[in-house]
């Protein structure tokens, strides 16, 4: 077991190392910072100047050499744009992203998992045709999209809901919703292929045999085991949910890291796009490294596979 | 009953206190305390960097905050170019280099302390903006004469020094007190930056908004609204939204189908501003003898054949400026070219002439996916019209300014700047030899461009911009489009909203000039 998890360990740590280079090199071929932080028109002397501030004008590899070990010392640099630490900026952030995961993925939960079971159970029935409908709208129609129906209807029409922003319950219903429907549809469907794939299975069928009610049967023995790649889906989409919800969060400018991310990519502002992005792929890796584990330590055949 | 004369009391002392004059918060006699909040939609994400006049990087969006926070000795203000603040007033030597600042008394910063002469030398030496190694190259020293007396003296005489120290093209004359500075670092001075301007910093919070509150003491007059919120909201569509439903006061940018709907919505009114931003063509191959465009019969075909009222109305509701040149009409030493009137015949008559009877491929026209596809697809469609087939390619903002800027794009560019300044600065960069975006250049017009640099008389500068300017129109060498107008929507709440007060300026102010409605 232990050889197992140094070699997950390894390879997590290669994927943050390609990772880190690959982000590096692909924000340095997507344009000059220092033309986006001056009006068009300024002086060569004043580009010139920007470079120089942010080292832009030092070989890239003294500029990787550079980031790299300031990364191993916890120091993700100072954004172009707002002349702060990144990490500071990031950490700032952060709340606004897991309060409005956390939400999304609630409101996802909530409705994709029950919608899932019954459209399994009552599979090609009305509930089931109507559960594909909504799986369809949720993974077709795009957010922003969504976001500002909501805010048409929500805030101006109905004058319910602050049409933007941050700060009380009321402004995270709606970008709750706009970003958790889409996870929701793809939680609905795997909720109910699991389910399918389960209730097929021998135990289900023997459980029914041994005369067990139906609740019983779906609630104890088919749903439990139906849950485990739902689950394992969520997780990641937890991650997705609080490092990329670029649209929702520019939508609704809402302050999360999805935003930061945009914000960071619009200016070219490569220390905060470095940073959130290996930052928010330190969090996949680690929560498929721990996922890993955990399949390991449940079925002990995964660990002797090479 | 002695709670009644203890209320009596307390009743009495208010009443005594509000007739002292200026009240408690020390602010001219007679002047009403400042009430209620106004908040603005702002359409890009607020930087610390903004809240520091050493960091201006010579665009226009900083100034939003800095004539809050701020003031500079000599700013822009409604009707002056160059008006009178921190400063009450300036002379230039004769022989044009030394400039006197004579310093407005009992100036003091959101922190109670005095300015003086030190904080404007401090400012100057510490300014790290937009052109300050050409101030600094400029400028062999500052001193402080007295406390309200400072002395800029120059190496050469600069016409220009007013030009880049005292309007948006630098933040150079903007003043920090130097002992606060010093106190608290440059990133303590980011974090609770302390200024001159009409309101005070209270908070921001990075990507939400930024508060501020007003400063009675504030020399020009107290403001009249308490609480200015400037509240980040990316999308146009969102800030239309907190707009009607009275969450903001303000909304900037709005533009297309957004603005018609805006300017449509009961309570709401669209307004226009306009700072020193044009847009035009650059016929990037008019050097070469190869190319077509290097016959001036064909740039101007290409200049006939572009309907600017049609483009105007179909973008901006027809609430920008037709151009005619590529420097704005705001500039100082802009001269007015004739106006090109929309004429494809013409312009079908002078391809013809030039031996293009059936038009020709013209290649690319290159631009930002912001102006260059939304004026830009236009241009293309007319002058497809008149037989010059263009495919647009629009590029990501970035990667285009880099192109122009390396010059590797062919054919016709989409150009725009909003860069601050006067005319010879305009020039500098785009029509000039060795300009960061010239393609090509013309002896006579480069050696008038130097025989101006070193003019001190105004008129006789003056004379040589306009023979640049008209020697440029006689050549074609652009083909001006339009001056986009930056369109705002304002909510029913504010009876002065401060947009379009100072020239050349986009967004609100003078901020103490602000008024609410009363209810």
């Amino acid at each position: 077991m232990k050889r197992f998890i140094l070699r997950r360990l390894g390879y997590a740590l290669i994927s943050l190392v390609l990772l880190s280079v690959t982000i590096f090199l692909f924000v340095r071929v997507t344009g000059d910072p220092a033309v986006l932080l001056v009006e068009p028109g300024a002086s060569q002397a004043d580009i010139d100047a920007i470079r120089t501030q942010f080292g832009l004008d030092r070989p890239l590899w003294v500029q990787y050499g550079h980031f790299v070990s300031s990364l191993v010392r916890g120091d993700l640099g100072h954004s172009f744009y707002y002349r702060t630490p990144v990490l500071e900026l990031y950490l700032s952030r952060l709340p606004y992203s897991l309060l409005l995961a956390a939400a999304a993925m609630a409101f996802s939960l909530v409705i994709g998992i029950p919608t899932g079971i019954i459209a399994a159970v009552r599979v090609n029935r009305w509930w089931d045709s109507a559960g594909k409908v909504f799986a369809l709208l949720g993974l077709s129609l795009p957010s922003f999209w969504v976001g500002l129906l909501l805010i048409l209807f929500f805030s101006v029409y109905l004058g319910w809901l602050p049409s933007s922003g941050s700060g009380t319950a009321l402004h995270l219903i709606m970008p709750a919703f706009a970003l958790g429907w889409y996870f929701a549809a793809a939680h609905m469907r795997l909720t109910r292929s699991s389910m399918l794939d389960v209730l097929g299975s021998e135990y289900v069928k023997l459980a029914r045999l041994k005369g067990l009610p139906e609740a019983l049967v779906i609630g104890k023995h088919a749903f439990k085991n139906a849950l485990i790649p739902v689950l394992t889906l969520a997780g990641i989409n937890l991650v997705i949910m609080v490092n990329v919800a670029v649209v929702v969060e520019t939508v609704f400018a809402w302050p999360g890291i999805g935003r930061l991310l945009y914000e960071g990519i619009a200016f070219r502002d490569f220390p905060v796009v470095q940073a959130t992005v290996i930052l928010g792929g330190s969090m996949i890796v680690i929560v498929n490294l721990l996922v890993d584990i955990l399949y390991a330590v449940i079925d002990p055949r995964i660990r002797l596979d090479k | 009953m002695r709670l009644g004369r203890r209320l009596a009391s307390v009743l009495v002392l208010a009443v005594t206190l509000a007739a002292l004059p200026g009240g408690l918060a020390g602010g001219p006699p007679g002047a009403a305390a400042a009430e209620g909040q106004a908040t603005w939609a702002v359409h890009i994400t607020l930087a610390p960097t903004w809240f520091d006049p050493a960091e201006t990087p010579g665009i226009i969006t900083p100034f939003m905050v800095l004539y809050a926070l701020h003031d500079a000795l000599v700013k822009p203000m409604p009707g002056k170019p160059m008006a009178p603040s921190l400063a009450e007033s300036w002379t230039a030597s004769k022989d044009g280099l030394v400039y006197e600042f004579v310093l407005r008394k009992n100036v003091r910063f959101h922190n109670g302390e005095v300015m003086t002469a030190e904080d404007v030398k401090y400012s100057f030496e510490r300014y790290r903006g937009a052109s300050a190694a050409l101030l600094k190259a400029k400028v062999a020293k500052v001193e402080a004469v007295d406390p309200l007396r400072v002395r800029f003296t120059l190496k050469h005489p600069w016409p220009d020094f007013m030009a880049f120290y005292a309007t948006p093209a630098t933040g150079a004359a903007w003043i920090v007190p130097k002992k606060y500075v010093e106190q608290v670092g440059e990133d303590g001075f980011k974090k609770a930056p302390v200024g001159a301007g009409p309101y005070k910093f209270v908070s921001f919070k990075p990507g939400v908004e930024l508060t501020l509150e007003a400063h009675e003491q504030y020399w020009r007059k107290p403001p009249a609204v308490k609480t200015l919120v400037f509240r980040v909201v990316p999308d146009e569509s969102t800030r239309l939204a907190a707009l009607k439903r009275g969450e903001v006061d303000v909304a900037y940018s709005i533009t297309g189908p957004l603005a018609e709907e805006l300017k449509r919505s009961p309570g709401l009114r669209l307004v226009p501003t306009y700072f020193t931003f044009t847009t035009w063509l650059v016929f990037t191959e008019q050097w070469d003898p190869k190319s077509p465009w290097h016959d001036p019969r064909v740039r101007l075909a290409a200049n006939l054949a572009i309907d600017r009222a049609g483009i105007n109305q179909a973008v901006y509701l027809g609430l920008s400026k037709l151009s005619y040149s590529f420097i704005p009409q705001g500039m100082e030493y802009f001269w007015s070219p004739p106006p090109i009137r929309y004429d494809p015949k013409r312009a079908q008559a002078l391809l013809a002439e030039a031996g293009y009877p059936n038009g020709f491929e013209g290649g690319d026209l290159s631009g930002d996916t912001i102006y260059g596809v939304a004026i830009g697809e236009p241009v293309v469609s007319y002058l497809q019209q008149v037989g010059i087939r263009l495919r647009l390619r629009p590029m990501e903002r970035a990667a285009f300014f880099k192109e122009y800027g390396e010059k590797k794009l062919r054919g016709i560019v989409f150009s725009g700047s909003g860069a601050p300044g006067n005319a010879p600065t305009r020039l500098e960069q785009y029509a000039i030899s060795g300009g960061r975006y010239a393609y090509g250049a013309y002896p006579d017009i480069d050696g008038l461009y130097t025989e101006q640099a070193n003019e001190m008389n105004p008129r006789v500068r003056q004379q040589i911009l306009t023979k640049i300017q008209q020697l440029i129109t006689d050549k074609v060498m652009f083909g001006p489009v339009i001056e986009p107008a930056f369109l705002n929507g304002v909510g029913p709440r504010l009876e002065v909203h401060g947009l379009g007060l100072i020239a050349n300026h986009a967004y609100s102010a003078p901020y103490e000039d602000l008024r609410l409605k009363r209810p």
